[in-house]
């Protein structure tokens, strides 16, 4: 049986095997500077993405780029299955885009400008695209605001407004700049279940975050960057992982009081420095969680009785201060 | 994948930008007092005039309702031509400044259609004041007589005049980055266009009255003024030029909307170029070249029907009310016409270099297109592409300019008004060098040391040595001849040079007759040898551009 050109190209594009955002070899200059280096990446729809990364690393280029409000000097950008850079008409109707310190205009009110936006992604004759901005509204708790002036919208609430602007017109994909950026921590949190919403009914979510310990609750899956290079990607441990940041500090407290630390537990894999503490032991740890269990099986075996285990990992902070750090220095 | 149209581009009433602002700039206590206002001194000066002249003078009735459409047309103007220019433009940078362009960009509307909802929707009050004083102009048209022609030529022009200063308003808005400066740069560049620049229609340049209402006006005057002074007008008007273009008679309406289409079409594209890509040239290079064409081709088709009536002169008018007065024939001087080939000649390289400099790809510009070709395995930039460098369009374009340029100088100096002074077709090719140095220094600086330099030799090599030639020719007879030399430094003195030394009618000081040859071919030499020298650099300064993507 042969198999005709249009069944192949049925069979390479068939919707489970599109991946929401699809980015290839992206460059971005800015006169003698690059902002992007040959960036490729992918993201399977539905997934909650984020771009971590210091200033200056490439996270708004990027974003432009994927919005189609800038060429890049080179590359491919497809979501969903659509060029951004040959289709922009066509791009622009499954994107979401909420730029850093998302503005709205001085002349409308917060119904108005809803339904400006509604209107200009054709949902509908009047009554419709007001019945949508409405709901919109409702979801980022702004019904109140309904006829309140944009400007005047405290900028908690102006972001909550944009991020209704945003989602409009349920898009395939969202892309989010710094959505959390000068939100107090009961509009974070509202932020993060509105998110959480979205992305339960199927939308791709890419958003950056300097707040990193924020996109590990928020993300299944994020990527780090730095001037302008992609470092890793995959889960929060995946990426912990291959940016050589395993290493963590095991406290441990045994039920017997110990005069030192037993010399058996420096030979055991991982553990590359102890001291004991009031009582306590304080082991640092570099290897993955089946090492870490594996250790713990070794003390009980040896006869070492332990009333409490824990362990602290580096925050995400320290993580982008060294990445960013490594990277300059590189 | 098919997608429901949102608005077609000429579906106005459901275009959401035009909608908007509809929303926004028409909320009922904002515009009730603006409607008040425009009908209060509307209102006033209608019923001032009419009575005034009906009580105090004894014009007949249709007379008395004519006069006060002059001044009710005035305020139409202030209205549409002023506010709504200023709304345009300033409407169009607090986008910007607010930073929800972005917002707007991301519409799924074509750009064109982007275009048209800012076009009506930024003045859209404006309309809605102009709106309001027409009932008092309809009345006075209608109560005054004024044949419907008239007065549909009138509002025609008036519309597509709107549309033009509208469309100047927010190409500024679009490219100017500062507020401030957008708003100013509107003004500069509407008061340049449609003010200083139709004043070059007194030295020959025709074609740039209408881009105004000013031809329209004065055709219809006879009929917006009571009867009395309709008639003096008429006749003062039949000494004024027809709208010819070449061998065909337009009515000014007519020609006024030929005119103004081309540069509406022009800034129509730039505006879509942007709203397409906000790094985009203004122009494509093959449509820069098609409008200097254009504008060439209109310059002249203008001009040359009316050399041999010697209506090109500006100091024909005055001769025929001194000829009615004294009974003396008149003869254009000879530095009429040497002023006249001049203007024509420096205003087709000022514009020229604007062209130029809205082609000419910036270094990163030319960088970025490298990578690109790079990554795409392309041993050539594409020539229509913005990152492709404009030296041979720009070329092209001196050469069209020249050659124009020379065709003018050509059927003024063998017209009959100079009989035994000549222009041979040979001399073509020095008015063509002369435009060809000049444009391409231009271009291959501004491509090979970027805009600082070229604003810097505008100071310090176009402007000063102009300043100091003007000073020192003004102190003493005897500096005269240095001066030529020094203002032989500026480029804009070469075109000058040229034709004072090539063409026979030019009369000066024998001092200055010596200076002259010498200054120009020294100058024309040194421009070539710039020229030559830029182009060697160029070709270089290319390569590593090439080799560093």
């Amino acid at each position: 049986m042969t198999i005709s050109d249009s069944n192949i190209s049925k069979i390479m594009i068939s919707p489970t095997d599109i991946p929401a955002i699809d980015i290839r070899d992206l460059r971005v200059d800015y006169e003698r500077f690059t902002a992007v280096h040959d960036l490729t990446l992918k993201v399977p729809a539905g997934e909650v993405f984020g771009l971590v990364g210091p200033n200056g690393a490439g996270k708004t280029s990027t974003f432009k780029v994927l919005a189609s409000l800038m060429q890049p000097t080179y590359g491919e950008v497809i979501l969903s299955g659509v060029d951004v850079l040959e289709n922009k008409e066509a791009a622009r109707r499954i994107i979401g885009y909420m730029p850093d310190l998302a503005p709205v205009p001085r002349d409308l009110k917060c119904g108005e400008f809803l339904r400006f936006y509604a209107r200009a992604h054709g949902l509908g004759n009047a009554s419709q695209c007001a019945a949508r901005a409405d709901e919109c509204l409702e979801e980022v708790a702004l019904t109140d605001h309904k006829d309140h002036w944009c400007h005047k919208l405290s900028r908690g609430q102006t972001q909550r407004l944009v991020l209704a602007k945003t989602m409009l017109h349920s898009p395939k994909v969202l892309i989010l700049d710094e959505p959390a950026s000068g939100l107090d921590p009961l509009a974070r949190r509202e932020l993060r279940t509105t998110l959480r919403k979205l992305a339960s009914r199927g939308a791709t979510i890419f958003i950056s975050s300097h707040i990193l310990t924020e996109l590990a609750e928020m993300c299944t899956s994020i990527c780090v960057m730095s001037h302008g290079r992609l470092l890793a990607s995959g889960t929060v441990d995946q990426v912990r992982a291959q940016l050589g940041d395993d290493s963590r500090s095991l406290s441990i407290v045994p039920l017997q009081n110990l005069d030192a630390i037993p010399g058996w537990i420096h030979q055991c894999d991982g553990v590359t420095a102890a001291r004991l503490e009031q009582g306590v032991m304080h082991l640092h740890f570099v290897g993955d969680n089946e090492c870490q269990a594996q250790l713990l099986e070794t003390m009980i075996q040896r006869g070492l009785r332990v009333r409490s285990f824990s362990e602290k990992r580096s925050s995400y902070e320290e993580i982008l201060i060294g990445v960013a750090e490594r990277s300059r220095l590189s | 994948m098919n997608h429901p149209v949102i608005c077609r581009v000429w579906e106005l009433w459901k275009n959401p930008i035009f909608l908007r602002y509809c929303r926004s700039r028409l909320r009922p206590t904002a515009i009730s007092v603006s409607c008040l206002i425009t009908v209060m001194v509307a209102g006033f000066i209608f019923q001032m005039a009419r009575t005034t002249s009906e009580w105090r003078t004894d014009m007949s009735e249709s007379d008395v309702e004519r006069t006060p459409l002059i001044a009710l047309l005035v305020i139409q103007g202030l209205i549409l031509f002023v506010l709504g220019t200023a709304q345009a433009s300033g409407g169009m940078t607090a986008e910007r400044d607010e930073g929800v362009i972005d917002y707007q960009r991301l519409l799924p509307m074509t750009p064109a259609a982007k275009v048209l909802g800012y076009l009506f929707g930024l003045p859209v009050r404006e309309y809605v004041m102009f709106a309001c004083t027409l009932p008092f102009t309809i009345w006075g048209m209608w109560k005054g007589d004024v044949p419907m022609h008239t007065w549909l030529s009138l509002y025609g022009v008036i519309a597509s005049t709107t549309i033009l200063y509208h469309l100047t308003g927010l190409l500024t808005g679009t490219i100017v980055k500062n507020r401030r400066w957008a708003f100013l740069s509107s003004i500069g560049l509407i008061f340049a266009l449609y003010t200083v620049i139709p004043q070059a229609a007194k030295f020959g340049l025709v074609f740039f009255k209408y881009l105004t209402i000013t031809p329209v006006v004065e055709e219809s005057m006879r009929f917006l003024l009571p009867s009395s002074a309709g008639s003096a007008w008429e006749t003062g008007r039949r000494l004024l030029s027809d709208a010819r273009f070449f061998n065909l008679n337009f009515s000014e309406a007519a020609f006024t909307y030929f005119s103004q289409a081309c540069l509406i079409i022009t800034f129509f594209v730039m505006l879509c170029r942007r709203w397409k890509d906000a790094e985009a040239h203004l122009l494509g290079k093959f449509w820069a070249v098609g409008f200097y064409s254009w504008v060439q081709l209109q310059l002249l088709g203008n001009a040359l029907p009316l050399i041999d009536s010697g209506k090109l002169f500006p100091t024909q008018q005055f001769a025929r009310f001194s000829y009615m007065m004294r009974g003396k024939s008149w003869q254009p001087a000879s530095w009429e016409a040497l002023s006249m080939i001049l203007a024509y000649g420096l205003i087709s390289l000022l514009f020229l270099w604007v062209l130029s400099g809205i082609i000419t790809p910036h270094f990163n510009t030319q960088i970025n297109g490298w990578r690109r070709a790079h990554k795409q395995q392309k041993t050539r930039l594409p020539l229509r592409s913005d990152e492709s460098n404009s030296s041979v369009f720009v070329l092209i374009m001196a050469l069209v300019g020249g050659a124009s340029w020379f065709l003018f100088t050509h059927m003024i100096i063998e017209s009959r008004w100079f009989p035994g002074h000549f222009a041979p077709v040979s001399l073509a090719l020095y008015f063509i060098l002369a435009m060809v140095t000049c444009a391409l220094a231009h271009q291959l600086l501004l491509e090979f040391k970027g805009a600082r330099a070229v604003f810097l030799s505008m100071i310090f090599i176009l402007v000063l040595p102009l300043m100091v030639a003007a000073i020192m020719g003004g102190a003493s007879d005897r500096l005269a001849p240095i001066a030529i030399w020094i203002a032989g430094l500026s480029p804009l003195s070469l075109p000058a040079l040229c034709v004072s030394n090539h063409l026979s009618i030019s009369e000066f000081p024998v001092n200055l007759n010596r200076a002259i040859p010498g200054a120009y071919l020294f100058w024309q030499v040194v421009y070539l040898l710039l020229v030559l020298s830029l182009v060697k650099n160029l070709w270089k300064h290319r390569q590593s551009v090439k080799s560093q993507a």
